[in-house]
Protein backbone atom coordinates (compact mmCIF):
# COMPACT_ATOMS: atom_id res chain seq x y z
CA UNK A 1 0.00 0.00 0.00
CA UNK A 2 2.90 2.35 0.77
CA UNK A 3 4.38 1.81 -2.69
CA UNK A 4 1.01 2.54 -4.26
CA UNK A 5 0.63 5.70 -2.15
CA UNK A 6 4.08 6.94 -3.17
CA UNK A 7 3.54 6.14 -6.84
CA UNK A 8 0.01 7.53 -7.10
CA UNK A 9 0.67 10.68 -5.14
CA UNK A 10 3.89 11.34 -7.05
CA UNK A 11 2.10 10.80 -10.38
CA UNK A 12 -0.80 13.01 -9.28
CA UNK A 13 1.47 15.82 -8.11
CA UNK A 14 3.42 15.75 -11.37
CA UNK A 15 0.20 15.63 -13.43
CA UNK A 16 -1.02 18.70 -11.55
CA UNK A 17 2.30 20.48 -11.84
CA UNK A 18 3.00 20.13 -15.55
CA UNK A 19 0.31 21.58 -17.81
CA UNK A 20 2.02 20.30 -20.97
CA UNK A 21 2.62 16.75 -22.11
CA UNK A 22 6.12 15.36 -21.91
CA UNK A 23 7.57 15.72 -25.38
CA UNK A 24 10.60 13.48 -25.01
CA UNK A 25 11.97 10.51 -23.16
CA UNK A 26 14.23 12.79 -21.11
CA UNK A 27 11.24 14.88 -20.03
CA UNK A 28 9.31 11.73 -19.08
CA UNK A 29 12.29 10.46 -17.11
CA UNK A 30 12.64 13.83 -15.33
CA UNK A 31 8.98 13.82 -14.37
CA UNK A 32 9.23 10.22 -13.16
CA UNK A 33 12.18 11.10 -10.95
CA UNK A 34 10.37 14.17 -9.59
CA UNK A 35 7.25 12.03 -8.97
CA UNK A 36 9.26 9.48 -7.00
CA UNK A 37 11.00 12.10 -4.85
CA UNK A 38 7.79 14.02 -4.16
CA UNK A 39 5.90 10.77 -3.57
CA UNK A 40 8.40 9.64 -0.92
CA UNK A 41 8.39 13.09 0.67
CA UNK A 42 4.61 13.32 0.76
CA UNK A 43 4.40 9.76 2.13
CA UNK A 44 6.67 10.73 5.01
CA UNK A 45 4.99 14.10 5.56
CA UNK A 46 1.55 12.45 5.63
CA UNK A 47 2.88 9.98 8.21
CA UNK A 48 3.99 12.89 10.39
CA UNK A 49 0.70 14.72 9.93
CA UNK A 50 -1.26 11.60 10.81
CA UNK A 51 0.87 10.94 13.89
CA UNK A 52 0.60 14.51 15.13
CA UNK A 53 -3.12 14.64 14.42
CA UNK A 54 -4.30 11.20 15.45
CA UNK A 55 -1.39 9.80 17.43
CA UNK A 56 -1.14 6.80 15.13
CA UNK A 57 -0.53 6.29 11.40
CA UNK A 58 -2.26 3.22 10.05
CA UNK A 59 -3.00 2.08 6.49
CA UNK A 60 -5.73 4.74 6.23
CA UNK A 61 -3.00 7.30 5.75
CA UNK A 62 -1.62 5.50 2.67
CA UNK A 63 -5.12 5.01 1.35
CA UNK A 64 -5.86 8.74 1.68
CA UNK A 65 -2.56 9.66 0.04
CA UNK A 66 -3.16 7.24 -2.85
CA UNK A 67 -6.71 8.57 -3.28
CA UNK A 68 -5.47 12.18 -3.28
CA UNK A 69 -2.86 11.29 -5.89
CA UNK A 70 -5.39 9.49 -8.06
CA UNK A 71 -7.80 12.42 -7.80
CA UNK A 72 -5.07 14.85 -8.86
CA UNK A 73 -4.07 12.60 -11.74
CA UNK A 74 -7.65 12.33 -13.00
CA UNK A 75 -8.35 16.06 -12.53
CA UNK A 76 -5.24 17.12 -14.44
CA UNK A 77 -4.89 14.30 -16.98
CA UNK A 78 -5.69 16.53 -19.95
CA UNK A 79 -2.58 18.33 -21.03
CA UNK A 80 -1.59 20.87 -23.60
CA UNK A 81 0.72 19.63 -26.35
CA UNK A 82 4.43 19.51 -25.58
CA UNK A 83 6.74 22.26 -26.75
CA UNK A 84 9.87 21.57 -28.76
CA UNK A 85 12.98 21.28 -26.67
CA UNK A 86 16.59 21.64 -27.69
CA UNK A 87 18.51 18.42 -27.60
CA UNK A 88 22.24 18.39 -28.15
CA UNK A 89 23.26 14.74 -28.24
CA UNK A 90 26.15 13.54 -26.13
CA UNK A 91 29.20 11.79 -27.57
CA UNK A 92 29.77 8.15 -26.63
CA UNK A 93 32.89 8.93 -24.58
CA UNK A 94 30.84 11.26 -22.37
CA UNK A 95 28.25 8.56 -21.70
CA UNK A 96 31.10 6.21 -20.77
CA UNK A 97 32.68 8.80 -18.48
CA UNK A 98 29.34 9.41 -16.77
CA UNK A 99 28.74 5.66 -16.37
CA UNK A 100 32.24 5.29 -14.92
CA UNK A 101 31.63 8.13 -12.46
CA UNK A 102 28.35 6.55 -11.33
CA UNK A 103 30.09 3.19 -10.86
CA UNK A 104 32.90 4.80 -8.84
CA UNK A 105 30.44 6.77 -6.69
CA UNK A 106 28.35 3.63 -6.12
CA UNK A 107 31.45 1.63 -5.17
CA UNK A 108 32.53 4.38 -2.77
CA UNK A 109 29.04 4.39 -1.26
CA UNK A 110 29.21 0.63 -0.67
CA UNK A 111 32.73 0.85 0.74
CA UNK A 112 31.81 3.64 3.14
CA UNK A 113 28.58 1.94 4.19
CA UNK A 114 30.47 -1.25 5.04
CA UNK A 115 33.16 0.70 6.91
CA UNK A 116 30.61 2.73 8.91
CA UNK A 117 27.68 0.31 9.27
CA UNK A 118 25.55 2.72 11.31
CA UNK A 119 26.16 5.63 8.95
CA UNK A 120 27.76 8.95 9.85
CA UNK A 121 27.80 10.34 13.39
CA UNK A 122 24.65 12.41 12.84
CA UNK A 123 22.82 9.39 11.41
CA UNK A 124 22.82 7.48 14.70
CA UNK A 125 22.85 10.60 16.86
CA UNK A 126 19.83 12.21 15.19
CA UNK A 127 18.18 10.75 12.09
CA UNK A 128 18.12 6.99 12.64
CA UNK A 129 17.73 7.55 16.39
CA UNK A 130 14.51 9.42 15.60
CA UNK A 131 13.42 6.68 13.16
CA UNK A 132 13.94 4.07 15.90
CA UNK A 133 11.89 6.09 18.36
CA UNK A 134 9.09 6.49 15.82
CA UNK A 135 9.11 2.81 14.97
CA UNK A 136 9.51 1.47 18.52
CA UNK A 137 7.80 3.88 20.91
CA UNK A 138 4.24 3.34 22.08
CA UNK A 139 3.81 7.12 22.01
CA UNK A 140 5.61 8.81 19.09
CA UNK A 141 6.01 12.00 21.18
CA UNK A 142 8.76 10.22 23.12
CA UNK A 143 10.99 10.81 20.06
CA UNK A 144 11.05 14.52 20.88
CA UNK A 145 11.55 14.29 24.63
CA UNK A 146 13.51 17.30 25.93
CA UNK A 147 15.03 14.97 28.55
CA UNK A 148 17.53 13.67 25.99
CA UNK A 149 20.77 15.62 25.45
CA UNK A 150 20.42 18.52 23.03
CA UNK A 151 22.78 16.79 20.58
CA UNK A 152 19.91 14.47 19.64
CA UNK A 153 18.41 17.63 18.09
CA UNK A 154 14.81 16.73 18.86
CA UNK A 155 13.65 19.91 17.13
CA UNK A 156 14.77 18.81 13.64
CA UNK A 157 12.05 18.11 11.08
CA UNK A 158 11.65 14.43 10.28
CA UNK A 159 11.02 13.63 6.64
CA UNK A 160 13.94 11.19 6.51
CA UNK A 161 13.25 9.54 9.90
CA UNK A 162 9.58 9.27 8.91
CA UNK A 163 10.49 7.41 5.72
CA UNK A 164 12.96 5.12 7.51
CA UNK A 165 10.54 4.45 10.40
CA UNK A 166 7.79 3.43 7.99
CA UNK A 167 10.22 1.15 6.16
CA UNK A 168 11.21 -0.35 9.54
CA UNK A 169 7.54 -0.97 10.27
CA UNK A 170 7.02 -2.60 6.89
CA UNK A 171 10.17 -4.71 6.57
CA UNK A 172 11.52 -4.97 10.13
CA UNK A 173 14.48 -3.14 11.62
CA UNK A 174 17.70 -3.63 9.71
CA UNK A 175 20.76 -1.50 9.04
CA UNK A 176 20.12 -2.12 5.35
CA UNK A 177 16.98 0.03 5.39
CA UNK A 178 18.47 3.46 6.16
CA UNK A 179 21.32 2.59 3.78
CA UNK A 180 18.83 1.76 1.03
CA UNK A 181 16.80 4.92 1.66
CA UNK A 182 20.06 6.90 1.52
CA UNK A 183 21.00 5.22 -1.77
CA UNK A 184 17.60 6.08 -3.27
CA UNK A 185 17.99 9.74 -2.36
CA UNK A 186 21.57 9.74 -3.70
CA UNK A 187 20.44 8.30 -7.02
CA UNK A 188 17.56 10.78 -7.13
CA UNK A 189 20.00 13.64 -6.56
CA UNK A 190 22.13 12.70 -9.56
CA UNK A 191 19.10 11.95 -11.72
CA UNK A 192 17.29 15.21 -10.92
CA UNK A 193 20.32 17.33 -11.83
CA UNK A 194 21.30 15.39 -14.97
CA UNK A 195 17.75 15.15 -16.33
CA UNK A 196 16.77 18.73 -15.42
CA UNK A 197 19.71 20.05 -17.44
CA UNK A 198 19.29 17.49 -20.24
CA UNK A 199 15.61 18.39 -20.75
CA UNK A 200 16.58 22.01 -21.42
CA UNK A 201 20.03 21.82 -23.00
CA UNK A 202 20.40 18.28 -24.28
CA UNK A 203 22.15 15.11 -23.12
CA UNK A 204 25.67 16.56 -23.42
CA UNK A 205 25.04 19.20 -20.77
CA UNK A 206 22.89 16.85 -18.73
CA UNK A 207 25.78 14.40 -18.46
CA UNK A 208 28.23 17.14 -17.52
CA UNK A 209 25.82 18.32 -14.84
CA UNK A 210 25.48 14.77 -13.54
CA UNK A 211 29.28 14.45 -13.51
CA UNK A 212 29.54 17.57 -11.37
CA UNK A 213 27.50 15.75 -8.72
CA UNK A 214 28.84 12.19 -8.96
CA UNK A 215 32.51 13.25 -8.99
CA UNK A 216 32.27 15.65 -6.05
CA UNK A 217 34.36 13.53 -3.66
CA UNK A 218 32.19 14.13 -0.58
CA UNK A 219 28.97 13.24 -2.43
CA UNK A 220 29.13 9.43 -2.02
CA UNK A 221 30.31 9.94 1.57
CA UNK A 222 27.32 12.12 2.39
CA UNK A 223 24.98 9.66 0.70
CA UNK A 224 26.37 6.81 2.79
CA UNK A 225 26.21 8.95 5.95
CA UNK A 226 22.41 8.41 5.97
CA UNK A 227 21.75 12.00 7.03
CA UNK A 228 19.20 14.50 5.77
CA UNK A 229 21.57 16.66 3.74
CA UNK A 230 21.28 14.68 0.49
CA UNK A 231 17.46 14.40 0.71
CA UNK A 232 17.32 18.16 1.31
CA UNK A 233 19.56 18.71 -1.70
CA UNK A 234 17.15 16.62 -3.79
CA UNK A 235 14.11 18.71 -2.83
CA UNK A 236 16.02 21.94 -3.26
CA UNK A 237 17.25 20.79 -6.68
CA UNK A 238 13.72 19.88 -7.77
CA UNK A 239 12.42 23.25 -6.60
CA UNK A 240 15.33 24.97 -8.33
CA UNK A 241 14.91 23.07 -11.60
CA UNK A 242 11.18 23.75 -11.75
CA UNK A 243 11.58 27.38 -10.75
CA UNK A 244 14.23 27.94 -13.42
CA UNK A 245 12.17 26.37 -16.19
CA UNK A 246 8.62 27.17 -15.11
CA UNK A 247 6.33 28.23 -17.91
CA UNK A 248 3.19 28.27 -15.78
CA UNK A 249 2.04 28.92 -12.25
CA UNK A 250 1.30 25.20 -11.85
CA UNK A 251 5.00 24.44 -12.28
CA UNK A 252 5.80 27.16 -9.76
CA UNK A 253 3.36 25.61 -7.29
CA UNK A 254 5.05 22.24 -7.79
CA UNK A 255 8.43 23.91 -7.21
CA UNK A 256 7.00 25.35 -4.01
CA UNK A 257 5.73 21.92 -2.97
CA UNK A 258 9.24 20.51 -3.38
CA UNK A 259 10.67 23.43 -1.39
CA UNK A 260 8.07 22.75 1.32
CA UNK A 261 9.23 19.14 1.52
CA UNK A 262 12.75 20.54 1.88
CA UNK A 263 11.49 22.50 4.88
CA UNK A 264 10.18 19.26 6.35
CA UNK A 265 13.58 17.61 5.73
CA UNK A 266 15.90 19.96 7.60
CA UNK A 267 15.82 23.37 9.26
CA UNK A 268 17.96 24.84 6.48
CA UNK A 269 15.14 23.97 4.08
CA UNK A 270 13.14 26.90 5.48
CA UNK A 271 15.97 29.28 4.64
CA UNK A 272 16.16 27.91 1.09
CA UNK A 273 12.38 28.18 0.58
CA UNK A 274 12.46 31.80 1.77
CA UNK A 275 15.42 32.58 -0.51
CA UNK A 276 13.71 31.00 -3.53
CA UNK A 277 10.56 33.01 -2.86
CA UNK A 278 12.48 36.24 -2.27
CA UNK A 279 14.53 35.76 -5.45
CA UNK A 280 11.42 35.01 -7.47
CA UNK A 281 9.80 38.21 -6.25
CA UNK A 282 12.99 40.25 -6.67
CA UNK A 283 13.81 39.15 -10.20
CA UNK A 284 10.33 38.81 -11.70
CA UNK A 285 8.25 41.31 -9.66
CA UNK A 286 5.39 38.90 -10.38
CA UNK A 287 3.18 38.63 -7.30
CA UNK A 288 1.00 35.92 -8.82
CA UNK A 289 4.03 33.77 -9.57
CA UNK A 290 5.27 34.27 -6.03
CA UNK A 291 1.82 33.44 -4.67
CA UNK A 292 1.76 30.20 -6.71
CA UNK A 293 5.16 29.21 -5.34
CA UNK A 294 4.14 30.15 -1.80
CA UNK A 295 0.93 28.16 -2.18
CA UNK A 296 2.99 25.10 -3.05
CA UNK A 297 5.25 25.64 -0.05
CA UNK A 298 2.27 25.86 2.29
CA UNK A 299 1.69 22.14 3.13
CA UNK A 300 5.31 21.63 4.15
CA UNK A 301 5.47 24.97 5.96
CA UNK A 302 2.28 24.31 7.94
CA UNK A 303 3.45 20.84 8.91
CA UNK A 304 6.75 22.28 10.12
CA UNK A 305 5.00 25.06 12.03
CA UNK A 306 2.65 22.55 13.66
CA UNK A 307 5.59 20.42 14.76
CA UNK A 308 7.61 23.35 16.03
CA UNK A 309 4.69 24.77 18.01
CA UNK A 310 3.24 21.52 19.31
CA UNK A 311 6.14 19.17 19.88
CA UNK A 312 9.63 20.41 19.21
CA UNK A 313 11.83 21.55 22.08
CA UNK A 314 13.80 24.77 21.43
CA UNK A 315 16.58 24.64 18.87
CA UNK A 316 20.03 24.64 20.50
CA UNK A 317 21.11 27.72 18.55
CA UNK A 318 18.19 29.62 20.06
CA UNK A 319 18.32 27.95 23.47
CA UNK A 320 21.97 28.83 24.03
CA UNK A 321 21.71 32.37 22.61
CA UNK A 322 20.97 35.49 24.60
CA UNK A 323 20.75 39.12 23.52
CA UNK A 324 24.19 39.52 25.07
CA UNK A 325 25.85 36.69 23.11
CA UNK A 326 24.20 37.86 19.88
CA UNK A 327 25.48 41.39 20.34
CA UNK A 328 28.91 40.23 21.43
CA UNK A 329 29.26 37.89 18.44
CA UNK A 330 27.91 40.51 16.02
CA UNK A 331 30.52 43.04 17.13
CA UNK A 332 33.38 40.57 17.29
CA UNK A 333 35.37 41.49 14.16
CA UNK A 334 37.84 38.67 14.78
CA UNK A 335 34.95 36.20 14.54
CA UNK A 336 33.85 37.62 11.17
CA UNK A 337 37.44 37.52 9.92
CA UNK A 338 37.85 33.93 11.08
CA UNK A 339 34.64 33.03 9.27
CA UNK A 340 35.83 34.67 6.04
CA UNK A 341 39.16 32.87 6.25
CA UNK A 342 37.60 29.48 6.94
CA UNK A 343 35.19 29.99 4.03
CA UNK A 344 38.01 30.84 1.62
CA UNK A 345 39.99 27.82 2.77
CA UNK A 346 36.94 25.60 2.33
CA UNK A 347 36.55 26.65 -1.30
CA UNK A 348 39.90 25.03 -2.11
CA UNK A 349 39.34 22.00 0.14
CA UNK A 350 40.49 19.36 -2.33
CA UNK A 351 39.84 16.43 0.01
CA UNK A 352 36.07 16.93 -0.12
CA UNK A 353 35.44 18.95 -3.25
CA UNK A 354 38.42 18.18 -5.53
CA UNK A 355 38.54 21.24 -7.80
CA UNK A 356 34.80 21.66 -8.36
CA UNK A 357 34.03 24.35 -5.80
CA UNK A 358 37.14 26.36 -6.63
CA UNK A 359 36.19 26.18 -10.33
CA UNK A 360 32.64 27.26 -9.53
CA UNK A 361 33.91 30.20 -7.47
CA UNK A 362 36.22 31.31 -10.30
CA UNK A 363 33.43 30.92 -12.83
CA UNK A 364 31.12 33.03 -10.67
CA UNK A 365 33.75 35.67 -10.04
CA UNK A 366 34.96 36.11 -13.59
CA UNK A 367 32.03 35.18 -15.75
CA UNK A 368 28.58 34.77 -14.24
CA UNK A 369 28.59 38.08 -12.38
CA UNK A 370 28.71 39.90 -15.72
CA UNK A 371 25.56 38.07 -16.90
CA UNK A 372 21.92 38.88 -16.33
CA UNK A 373 21.11 37.52 -12.84
CA UNK A 374 18.77 34.55 -12.70
CA UNK A 375 16.12 33.74 -10.08
CA UNK A 376 17.98 30.61 -9.06
CA UNK A 377 21.38 32.28 -8.92
CA UNK A 378 19.92 35.07 -6.82
CA UNK A 379 18.29 32.58 -4.44
CA UNK A 380 21.57 30.73 -3.94
CA UNK A 381 23.42 33.99 -3.42
CA UNK A 382 20.87 35.02 -0.78
CA UNK A 383 21.18 31.64 0.95
CA UNK A 384 24.99 31.84 1.05
CA UNK A 385 24.81 35.42 2.29
CA UNK A 386 22.35 34.43 5.02
CA UNK A 387 24.74 31.80 6.34
CA UNK A 388 27.33 34.46 7.21
CA UNK A 389 25.34 36.03 10.09
CA UNK A 390 23.98 32.62 11.10
CA UNK A 391 27.54 31.34 11.57
CA UNK A 392 28.80 34.53 13.16
CA UNK A 393 25.95 34.98 15.63
CA UNK A 394 25.33 31.36 16.69
CA UNK A 395 26.49 30.56 20.22
CA UNK A 396 28.82 27.59 19.64
CA UNK A 397 32.56 27.77 19.00
CA UNK A 398 32.87 29.02 15.44
CA UNK A 399 35.60 26.65 14.27
CA UNK A 400 33.72 23.62 15.65
CA UNK A 401 30.35 24.50 14.13
CA UNK A 402 31.93 25.50 10.80
CA UNK A 403 34.02 22.32 10.62
CA UNK A 404 31.01 20.13 11.36
CA UNK A 405 28.52 21.87 9.07
CA UNK A 406 30.17 23.68 6.14
CA UNK A 407 30.48 20.58 3.96
CA UNK A 408 26.89 19.53 4.60
CA UNK A 409 25.66 22.99 3.58
CA UNK A 410 27.74 22.72 0.43
CA UNK A 411 26.25 19.31 -0.36
CA UNK A 412 22.74 20.71 0.20
CA UNK A 413 23.37 23.58 -2.20
CA UNK A 414 25.65 21.93 -4.76
CA UNK A 415 23.04 20.27 -7.02
CA UNK A 416 21.08 23.55 -7.18
CA UNK A 417 24.32 25.43 -7.86
CA UNK A 418 25.04 23.08 -10.77
CA UNK A 419 21.54 23.76 -12.09
CA UNK A 420 22.15 27.50 -11.78
CA UNK A 421 25.50 27.31 -13.57
CA UNK A 422 24.66 24.92 -16.40
CA UNK A 423 22.54 27.38 -18.42
CA UNK A 424 25.40 29.92 -18.55
CA UNK A 425 27.84 27.28 -19.78
CA UNK A 426 25.37 25.81 -22.25
CA UNK A 427 24.40 29.17 -23.73
CA UNK A 428 27.87 30.62 -24.02
CA UNK A 429 29.34 27.54 -25.64
CA UNK A 430 26.31 26.78 -27.85
CA UNK A 431 27.32 25.43 -31.23
CA UNK A 432 25.74 27.42 -34.01
CA UNK B 1 33.79 30.67 -24.45
CA UNK B 2 35.56 28.06 -26.50
CA UNK B 3 33.45 24.86 -26.32
CA UNK B 4 36.50 22.61 -26.59
CA UNK B 5 38.21 24.32 -23.69
CA UNK B 6 35.08 24.17 -21.58
CA UNK B 7 34.70 20.47 -22.37
CA UNK B 8 38.33 19.81 -21.52
CA UNK B 9 38.03 21.74 -18.24
CA UNK B 10 34.91 19.81 -17.21
CA UNK B 11 36.52 16.48 -18.05
CA UNK B 12 39.58 17.44 -16.01
CA UNK B 13 37.41 18.45 -13.04
CA UNK B 14 35.52 15.15 -13.27
CA UNK B 15 38.75 13.16 -13.60
CA UNK B 16 40.23 14.86 -10.53
CA UNK B 17 37.06 14.02 -8.60
CA UNK B 18 37.03 10.38 -9.71
CA UNK B 19 40.70 9.93 -8.82
CA UNK B 20 40.18 11.54 -5.43
CA UNK B 21 37.19 9.27 -4.69
CA UNK B 22 39.15 6.18 -5.73
CA UNK B 23 42.15 7.22 -3.61
CA UNK B 24 40.10 7.97 -0.49
CA UNK B 25 37.89 4.91 -0.54
CA UNK B 26 40.21 2.26 -1.93
CA UNK B 27 43.71 3.36 -0.90
CA UNK B 28 43.73 5.80 2.02
CA UNK B 29 40.71 4.84 4.11
CA UNK B 30 41.34 1.06 4.15
CA UNK B 31 44.79 1.80 5.56
CA UNK B 32 43.93 4.33 8.25
CA UNK B 33 40.24 3.91 9.10
CA UNK B 34 39.36 0.61 10.77
CA UNK B 35 35.97 -0.85 9.97
CA UNK B 36 33.65 0.39 12.72
CA UNK B 37 31.86 -2.20 14.80
CA UNK B 38 28.07 -1.85 14.71
CA UNK B 39 26.71 -0.05 17.77
CA UNK B 40 23.92 -2.44 18.74
CA UNK B 41 25.72 -5.65 19.79
CA UNK B 42 27.33 -4.03 22.87
CA UNK B 43 23.89 -2.95 24.11
CA UNK B 44 21.80 -6.01 23.22
CA UNK B 45 21.68 -7.42 26.76
CA UNK B 46 20.98 -3.97 28.19
CA UNK B 47 18.09 -3.46 25.81
CA UNK B 48 16.48 -6.66 27.01
CA UNK B 49 16.79 -5.43 30.60
CA UNK B 50 15.45 -1.92 29.91
CA UNK B 51 13.05 -2.12 26.97
CA UNK B 52 11.01 1.07 27.50
CA UNK B 53 10.32 4.10 29.67
CA UNK B 54 12.90 6.51 31.03
CA UNK B 55 16.21 5.88 32.72
CA UNK B 56 18.97 7.88 34.30
CA UNK B 57 22.44 7.71 32.80
CA UNK B 58 25.76 7.94 34.62
CA UNK B 59 29.29 7.45 33.38
CA UNK B 60 32.94 7.92 34.28
CA UNK B 61 33.27 10.40 31.39
CA UNK B 62 31.44 13.71 30.92
CA UNK B 63 28.74 14.20 28.29
CA UNK B 64 28.29 17.47 26.38
CA UNK B 65 24.99 18.88 27.60
CA UNK B 66 25.94 22.55 27.80
CA UNK B 67 27.38 25.12 25.48
CA UNK B 68 31.12 24.79 24.93
CA UNK B 69 31.44 21.19 26.12
CA UNK B 70 33.18 18.62 23.96
CA UNK B 71 30.47 17.29 21.68
CA UNK B 72 32.84 14.83 20.01
CA UNK B 73 34.38 13.36 23.17
CA UNK B 74 34.22 9.70 24.10
CA UNK B 75 31.78 10.31 26.97
CA UNK B 76 29.33 12.07 24.66
CA UNK B 77 29.70 9.35 22.04
CA UNK B 78 29.02 6.62 24.60
CA UNK B 79 25.88 8.39 25.84
CA UNK B 80 24.57 8.99 22.31
CA UNK B 81 25.32 5.43 21.22
CA UNK B 82 23.54 4.07 24.30
CA UNK B 83 20.58 6.31 23.49
CA UNK B 84 20.60 5.07 19.88
CA UNK B 85 20.71 1.42 20.91
CA UNK B 86 18.14 1.71 23.69
CA UNK B 87 15.51 3.83 21.91
CA UNK B 88 12.66 4.28 22.80
CA UNK B 89 14.09 4.50 26.33
CA UNK B 90 14.81 8.15 27.10
CA UNK B 91 18.16 8.49 28.86
CA UNK B 92 18.45 11.40 31.29
CA UNK B 93 22.10 12.23 31.64
CA UNK B 94 23.46 12.55 35.18
CA UNK B 95 20.15 11.55 36.77
CA UNK B 96 21.16 9.04 39.43
CA UNK B 97 17.83 9.32 41.25
CA UNK B 98 15.67 7.78 38.52
CA UNK B 99 14.03 4.42 39.26
CA UNK B 100 16.32 2.79 36.72
CA UNK B 101 19.84 4.07 36.06
CA UNK B 102 22.13 2.95 33.25
CA UNK B 103 25.81 3.02 34.16
CA UNK B 104 28.10 3.05 31.13
CA UNK B 105 31.81 3.44 31.82
CA UNK B 106 34.75 3.60 29.44
CA UNK B 107 36.97 1.84 31.98
CA UNK B 108 35.10 -1.25 33.27
CA UNK B 109 37.25 -1.26 36.42
CA UNK B 110 35.61 2.06 37.33
CA UNK B 111 32.09 0.66 37.45
CA UNK B 112 31.98 -0.14 41.20
CA UNK B 113 33.47 3.28 41.97
CA UNK B 114 30.94 5.13 39.81
CA UNK B 115 28.08 3.22 41.43
CA UNK B 116 29.47 3.96 44.90
CA UNK B 117 29.98 7.68 44.16
CA UNK B 118 26.42 8.01 42.85
CA UNK B 119 24.90 5.93 45.70
CA UNK B 120 23.61 3.30 43.29
CA UNK B 121 23.19 -0.40 43.84
CA UNK B 122 23.82 -2.80 41.02
CA UNK B 123 20.80 -4.61 39.58
CA UNK B 124 22.44 -6.38 36.67
CA UNK B 125 25.58 -6.19 34.56
CA UNK B 126 24.92 -6.08 30.83
CA UNK B 127 28.47 -6.32 29.54
CA UNK B 128 31.91 -4.86 30.26
CA UNK B 129 31.39 -1.45 31.88
CA UNK B 130 27.66 -1.57 31.34
CA UNK B 131 25.12 -2.06 34.11
CA UNK B 132 21.59 -1.40 35.29
CA UNK B 133 21.38 0.10 38.75
CA UNK B 134 18.95 1.80 41.10
CA UNK B 135 19.30 4.39 43.84
CA UNK B 136 20.18 2.98 47.23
Amino acid sequence: MSVLAIALFGAGAVAAGFPRSAGSGVERAFRAVVALALGIGAWSAAYAGWLMGAGIAGPGKDLALAAAGAALWIAFRRRQPATESQAEAAPRWLWLLFALSCAVAAAAFVEHTLRFPDGGWDAWMIWNLRARFLARAADFRTAFSPDMAFLAHQDYPWLLPGAVAQAFAAFGESRAIPALVAAIFGALGVAVVALAVARKFGARWGLFAGLAVTTLPCFPVFVSNQQSDVPLSVYLAIAAALLASAGSRRELALAGFAAGLGMWTKNEGSLYAICLLAALLWRTRDLRAAAAFAGGVLPGALLLLWFKLALAPPNDLAAFSTAGTLLHNALDLRRWGELALMTLRRIVYFQDFALWVAAEALFLAFFVRRQQPSVLGTALFLACAAFAPIYALQPHRLDWIFRTSADRILIQLWPAAVLATAPFLARTTART
Amino acid sequence: MNPRRVTAALVLLAAAGILRILFVHFVSEPRREPVRAPIDPRYEALRRLVPSGEAGYVSDLPVAVHLGEDAAGLGTRMYLQTQFALAPVVLRYDDARANVVIANVANPAMLPEVLRQRSLSLLAEAGPGLAVARPR
